[in-house]
């Protein structure tokens, strides 16, 4: 039976969601062979989220079945409050499946979705957002420039722009340092990276403002507004990884009439299963000197702003005396107000 | 860069979700006080619910924000594979926002959703899932009779009288241990549930062959995932006492409010002692200053800050 009033009933504030939210999907299960670095590399990029992005964010990681060493770091990255949600499935769901859940029940009004070896860099948050801004059509925008067409020419919905005239159709030529980065991070063949080297990208200018997108979006992170994100799913979720699940994320989009776009900097990096001297020093860079990864956030999400004697009164309650007093004061009061039920 | 090709790709089957999803929504803040016992009750919730649910089923539980002992507990849970789906969130996002991601993430084709202070019995699924099948407006359906305001059911009402092959009756169809049990399990006093229990009626309903009572609380339900999604996103500012919207939703969109005709679930409260509520008989406590209002008032004011400044 309730004994006592549940205090959680009384005037609390429940918390209020960000602007921005970003999901990772995790799935390491074992730490050898193509895993060995994958916990690591996960770290890095928390650390890079945290150290680059440049307005308040929620961090869901959805963990897709990784093995209990992953779990635990997961847990203890939750405690220290550098995760703030924590999904932990007790089964592999497949990628489309954790999309499921993520597109379904993100609260945030922006969504960043990202796989776990993804490093992002200062900036990405705002150039994707311009993208968004200039192509209010744009269901997904990835940081990075896309060299593929992930469509393999069956898209339709870009084709609406080319006789608008706010905007501007044209091809993009990438500098070589940009593919470069991008060749080192899928680790092409010669074969392959060369075709890269040779074909330009298509690409749309918003004429007001200037802003130039490439045509594409890549599944490994992008962002789209949760109005688009909750028509999107559910997705089919047979397999781990198959591509005729994950590509049905982007007939989707294309049915619905939303752009797949991408900046043409690269404001992320696929890190993917290895580390080298360059990632560790880039990462150096970004995060000082503080451990990855164990940063807690600043917590900026309560929209009151409490008075003086409110910010004396936590502070002192936080100081383990004070904090034992208060318990015992609680646990005084509650036994005094309930103890004719509680005696029975 | 990467090496090798992705384990991941390899994997050509992944477990499909079952029809229902059994979500649990737990904030436990600390354990003194008011939250004393709450991981006990939390225990015996989740060790009722896998013991007595025969219907194959996926376990969700959202935690809100809970204390480190709580956490570690619904963690093992979890390795152990007694909780399919754990949703551990930093801040407490409300009982609404716990509801949001419940209701949209869950995969089940149905949802059954408890509070953690709920003890369930064989058949509470399956008699719930019997009568949202025979009543396919059937929007909230709890396992066990009880009596809510007529302003929440004035649809299901309307749909009995005007619906053919449904037979509906009033009268006393819910006996008076039953609904003691769960009007004390809220802390109210014996005299004031008699009074209630003599002053009111129920309605019995019977619809291809699926007897339902009229009634339906938020604090355990089961409800198809495709009706519940026309009410979301709730709007809930606070953790906790917003609740009611849904009651109001449910009846006002034409949907059925129903439960079944057996207690199939209890709601434990705080404490575990649920059968033989411990309740001072009357006149037997003594008037102690406590019970002043002014005092009492005061002192209430003074635990209600205590637990913000402990607990923010």
């Amino acid at each position: 039976m309730r004994t006592g009033k549940n205090p959680a009933k009384d005037g609390l504030p429940a918390y209020a969601p960000q602007r921005l939210g970003i999901a990772l999907i995790v799935y390491i299960p074992f730490t050898q062979g193509y895993f060995e670095h994958s916990l690591q590399i996960l770290q890095y990029q928390v650390a890079s989220l945290r150290a680059s992005t440049s307005e308040p964010f929620d961090l869901l990681v959805f963990d897709n079945g990784s093995c209990p060493e992953v779990v635990s770091t997961l847990k203890s990255l939750h405690d220290q409050k550098i995760i703030d949600w924590l999904i932990l499935s007790g089964h592999n769901m497949g990628k489309a499946g954790a999309w499921n859940w993520i597109f379904a029940a993100m609260p945030n009004e922006l969504i960043c979705y990202a796989d776990s070896d993804v490093l992002f860099r200062p900036g990405w948050l705002e150039a994707s957002q311009q993208v968004l801004e200039a192509f209010p059509q744009a269901g997904m925008v990835g940081a990075q420039p896309s060299f593929y067409d992930v469509m393999k020419g069956e898209g339709t919905a870009h084709q609406a722009l080319y006789s608008d005239n706010r905007y501007q159709a044209g091809d993009y030529h990438p500098d070589t340092d940009i593919i470069d980065e991008y060749v080192l991070g899928i680790g092409a063949t010669d074969e392959l990276a060369a075709q890269f080297y040779q074909a330009a990208l298509p690409a749309l200018t918003h004429r007001q403002s200037g802003v130039q997108a490439v045509l594409g979006a890549s599944h490994m992170q992008f962002m789209l507004p949760r109005q688009v994100a909750r028509q999107l799913v559910p997705l089919p979720a047979t397999r781990g990884l198959l591509r005729a699940e994950t590509m049905s994320l982007d007939y989707k989009i294309d049915q619905l009439g939303y752009l797949h776009l991408s900046t043409t900097r690269p404001y992320v990096f696929h890190m993917g299963n290895s580390i080298n001297e360059r990632l560790l020093g880039e990462v150096a860079a970004m995060t000082g000197k503080a451990a990855v990864g164990t940063q807690a956030r600043s917590q900026t999400s309560k929209p009151r702003r409490a008075s003086a004697l409110e910010r004396w009164l936590r502070a002192l309650a936080k100081r383990p005396r004070t904090q034992k007093l208060l318990v015992r004061a609680y646990n005084l009061l509650f036994r005094a107000l309930y103890a004719e039920i509680l005696d029975k | 860069m990467r090496i090798g090709q992705n384990p991941a790709k390899s994997i050509d089957h992944v477990p499909q979700p079952s029809r229902v999803s059994a979500a649990i929504v737990t904030y436990i803040p600390f354990l003194s006080g008011y939250y004393t016992h709450s991981l006990e009750v939390l225990k015996a919730c989740l060790n009722s619910l896998l013991e007595n649910t025969g219907t194959p089923y996926d376990l969700l539980v959202f935690d809100n924000a809970s204390c480190p002992e709580v956490r570690s507990y619904l963690a093992e849970a979890h390795q152990q594979k007694r909780i399919q789906y754990l949703v551990l969130s930093d801040k407490n996002v409300g009982k609404g926002g716990a509801w949001n991601f419940i209701f949209q993430a869950a995969p089940g084709e149905f949802i059954a959703y408890a509070d953690s202070d709920i003890r369930f019995y064989p058949g509470w699924l399956e008699r719930s899932l019997e009568i949202l099948e025979a009543y396919p407006l059937a929007g909230m359906v709890t396992a066990r009779p009880m009596r809510t305001p007529e302003a929440f059911y004035t649809s299901t009402l309307e749909w009995a009288h005007h619906q053919t092959g449904v037979s509906a009756e009033q009268g006393v169809f819910i006996p008076w241990e039953v609904y003691r049990q769960h009007v004390l399990s809220l802390g109210t006093s014996e005299e004031q549930a008699r009074e209630w229990y003599d002053s009111r009626r129920d309605w019995r309903l019977t619809h291809q062959g699926v007897t339902a009572l009229i009634g339906a609380a938020h604090f355990q339900f089961t409800v198809r995932k495709s009706i519940i999604q026309e009410f979301l996103p709730f709007e809930m500012d606070r953790p906790m006492g917003q609740v009611r919207t849904l009651d109001e939703q449910i009846n006002q969109s034409g949907y059925l409010r129903l439960t079944t005709c057996e207690p199939l679930v209890i709601h434990m409260g705080n404490q575990l002692t649920v059968e033989g509520i411990p309740q001072p008989a009357p006149g037997a406590v003594r008037k102690r200053l406590v019970d002043a209002v002014p005092i009492r008032k005061s002192l209430l004011w003074l635990y209600d800050a205590i637990f913000r400044l402990y607990h923010q």
